[in-house]
């Protein structure tokens, strides 16, 4: 057997009979599909979003009701919207970024190696974007409150505090620990077999 | 005529014309008859929704083996399960129904089995570049489908190739 052969039967197979397709049952699929996946995505948007905008909204109401010491508490706000615009803002980039299903498989697997390294930057410095500013919001809201409490008021108990704010750095930390093993364990050993397979390709040897 | 049944029309045509191109690839890059259909259905909506961004700068063929490859690229891509099974194409159990059913033991058969199986053992990206090959493509075209330089593309297929000739001579000897 050679390459002739291959080449051979390869010219001499044919489409399975019914390869083809009756139009009026793809449309229909189509559109089903279509529908199902545009609700999908803007549920998603919807949800990302409103997750923020309802703390930010949560916040913005203590701070109505506290108008001695409103203003921290709008730095909080402000602090929440921020990684709600960075969740917007990234879901605008990979919109704009994705090549069309025509786009040459080079261009394809080099965007999929930038998409990726992208991810593992925002993965690792989750700390920068999403950890540190809704901790900070937390804490500045926590901390106001309290200060504005009577002294036998349980805001105003530091054991009490204490515990709270543990088990907020501890949720933290679990997003943190969470966000690494990912990187580690996904997107790491996919990235270095695309540019394995990357280099492999203009490899003129 | 309708933007609609333009589309309409012209989606047909090349289903009629380039029926072949979808049915190699999917079966290159998928095994079994479920993903085959899974991948022959999600290949039809990847063409369906592309066809109103063709401008006819490149020749429809082109087109269509870029969008297919790149769905199935997309597709056998999509979860680590199937990608494991994909991976685990040396399948000896399955080569043997596939090439060789006692329903169809022509020689030609026996041999396109072997071939598929030893293609769905190649890396994605020599998976793609075997398939151009072996449909006669001229480097210029496959350049334009994989986006190499014509250059490259003579070195990437003779390098793949030589991993499907090695394939598949492992994969005779396994059934001899």
């Amino acid at each position: 057997m050679n390459w002739n052969d291959y080449e051979a039967v390869w010219r001499r197979q044919e489409p399975p009979v019914g390869a083809g397709a009756d139009l009026s049952v793809l449309r229909q699929s189509f559109e089903a599909k279509r529908r199902k996946l545009a609700a999908t995505l803007w549920v998603r948007d919807i949800v990302e979003a409103s997750a923020g905008l309802f703390g930010a909204a949560a916040f913005a109401a203590i701070a109505r009701h506290q108008e001695k010491i409103a203003w921290p508490i709008m730095i909080a706000v402000a602090l929440v919207l921020g990684v709600t615009g960075s969740f917007v803002r990234e879901r605008i980039r990979t919109h704009r970024q994705k090549l069309g299903p025509d786009a040459p498989l080079l261009a394809k697997l080099e965007a999929e190696i930038a998409e990726l390294r992208h991810q593992r930057r925002l993965l690792l410095g989750v700390w920068k974007w999403y950890l540190v500013p809704l901790t900070a919001a937390i804490v500045i809201v926590c901390v106001t409150i309290s200060l504005n409490r009577p002294p036998w008021d349980l805001a105003r108990d530091p054991r009490f505090m204490g515990s709270y704010f543990a088990l907020v750095a501890l949720l933290m930390w679990g997003v943190w620990v969470i966000n690494r093993r990912a990187v580690r364990r996904q997107i790491e050993p996919r990235i270095e077999e695309l540019e394995k397979l990357h280099r492999d390709l203009l490899s003129l040897s | 005529m309708t933007a609609d049944s333009e589309r309409e029309a012209r989606f047909a045509g090349w289903l009629e014309e380039h029926g072949g191109i979808l049915h190699k690839i999917v079966r290159a890059y998928a095994k079994d008859a479920a993903d085959q259909a899974d991948l022959h259905q999600e290949i039809l909506l990847q063409l369906w929704r592309s066809l109103p961004a063709f401008r006819e700068q490149a020749k429809p063929s082109t087109w269509i083996y870029r969008v297919c490859l790149n769905t199935a690229l997309t597709w056998s891509r999509g979860t680590a399960q199937r990608a494991r099974r994909i991976a685990s194409g040396m399948d000896f159990a399955h080569i043997a129904s596939e090439a060789a059913s006692p329903a169809d033991r022509t020689a030609d058969r026996e041999l396109l089995g072997q071939l598929y199986v030893a293609i769905r053992t190649l890396s994605d990206f020599d998976r793609a570049l075997v398939l151009l090959l072996l449909d006669e493509l001229p480097y210029r075209e496959i350049a334009e489908v994989t986006g190499l330089t014509e250059n490259h593309v003579g070195v990437a297929l003779t390098r793949a190739r030589k991993r499907l000739a090695a394939l598949m001579k492992g994969v005779i000897d396994e059934l001899e």
